[in-house]
């Protein structure tokens, strides 16, 4: 019951910081050039400390597969989201398993901890 | 004249209000996002030790994961093992810490601890349930390799990376 209305409390705040990507299962489709093939994904952030994301294409054992997008780093304003494609070969499909985007934290003059999100769709 | 308007105010005001129906309609896809709910903060309980233990002055950083679909995620929390940023540092920071489950939004969630694994500082728990999970990340950083020497004087930076994975 507390636990209930304190996620309500919570929700409704307003003061949510957080990193989303979606979708969560991108698919392939043509580019309109040939050997290559392109998906598109959307970031939203609403962390006022995050204004850059990284993105990276990765295979299932975490190593990266070449690709191209407009920007790997990504700026996308607090309380905002942006739409991006990501282009591949054709040969490399089989092998790209996750795309990820990993929050870029800025440095200040605080003695703390920082939090670092990394969010990652996978290629079903 | 003020018959014919009240008369005609009357007539106009019994016309029918043609009233419709609007569809608000949404649809939620399978996602995760992930949020900071408290930031973290060491604090320094002696010269040698900095730790997010709330008894020695520190907070322990609270990252929640919301999760819209079942079983359509992992996340994987870790706790820092290197400062950052940090002055100088001659001597070894020796570091231990934890990720626990601190709330969850419903009771189905209450064995994802014990389900959990673990690989180095990084804990990995699978979402087996659509919801709100709140996971915490202390750690504890000893300077001196053993010897307890002071921390020299600065700003100590470290970083929790939080990730959530499609399954």
């Amino acid at each position: 019951m507390y636990r209930s209305i304190g996620l309500c409390l919570v929700l409704l705040s307003g003061v949510v910081l957080s990193h989303e990507m979606t979708p969560t299962y991108p698919t392939w489709s043509i580019s309109g050039v040939e050997g290559v093939k392109k998906t598109t994904m959307q970031i939203w952030n609403s962390r006022k400390d995050v204004s850059f994301y990284e993105v990276g294409v990765f295979n299932n054992k975490w190593k990266p597969i070449p690709f191209v997008t407009a920007y790997k780093i990504i700026k996308i304003d607090y309380l905002s989201k942006v739409n991006f494609d990501i282009y591949i070969r054709t040969q490399d499909i089989v092998e790209a398993t996750y795309v990820c985007s990993l929050s870029k934290l800025r440095s200040n003059n605080e003695s703390k901890t920082l939090l670092a999100t990394r969010i990652c769709s996978k290629f079903k | 004249m003020n018959k014919i308007l009240i008369t005609i105010s009357l007539i106009l005001g019994a016309i029918p209000v043609l009233a419709e129906n609007i569809d608000i309609t949404g649809n939620v896809q399978s996602r995760c996002t992930v949020n900071l709910d408290t930031p973290g903060a060491y604090g320094n309980p002696n010269a040698y030790t900095l730790t997010t233990a709330p008894a020695s002055a520190g907070q322990e950083p609270i990252v929640r994961f919301d999760v819209s679909l079942a079983n359509a995620y992992k996340a994987e929390v870790s706790y820092p093992t290197s400062f950052s940023s940090s002055p100088s540092l001659p001597d070894n920071v020796a570091w231990t810490g934890a990720v626990t489950v601190a709330q969850t939004s419903t009771s189905d969630m209450s064995g994802y601890q014990a389900a959990s694994s673990i690989a180095g500082s990084k804990r990995t728990y699978a979402l087996t349930v659509a919801g709100t999970t709140w996971f915490k990340s202390t750690s504890i950083a000893v300077y001196g390799g053993g010897q307890a020497k002071a921390f020299p004087g600065g700003a100590y930076k470290a970083v929790v990376l939080a990730e959530c994975i499609a399954q």
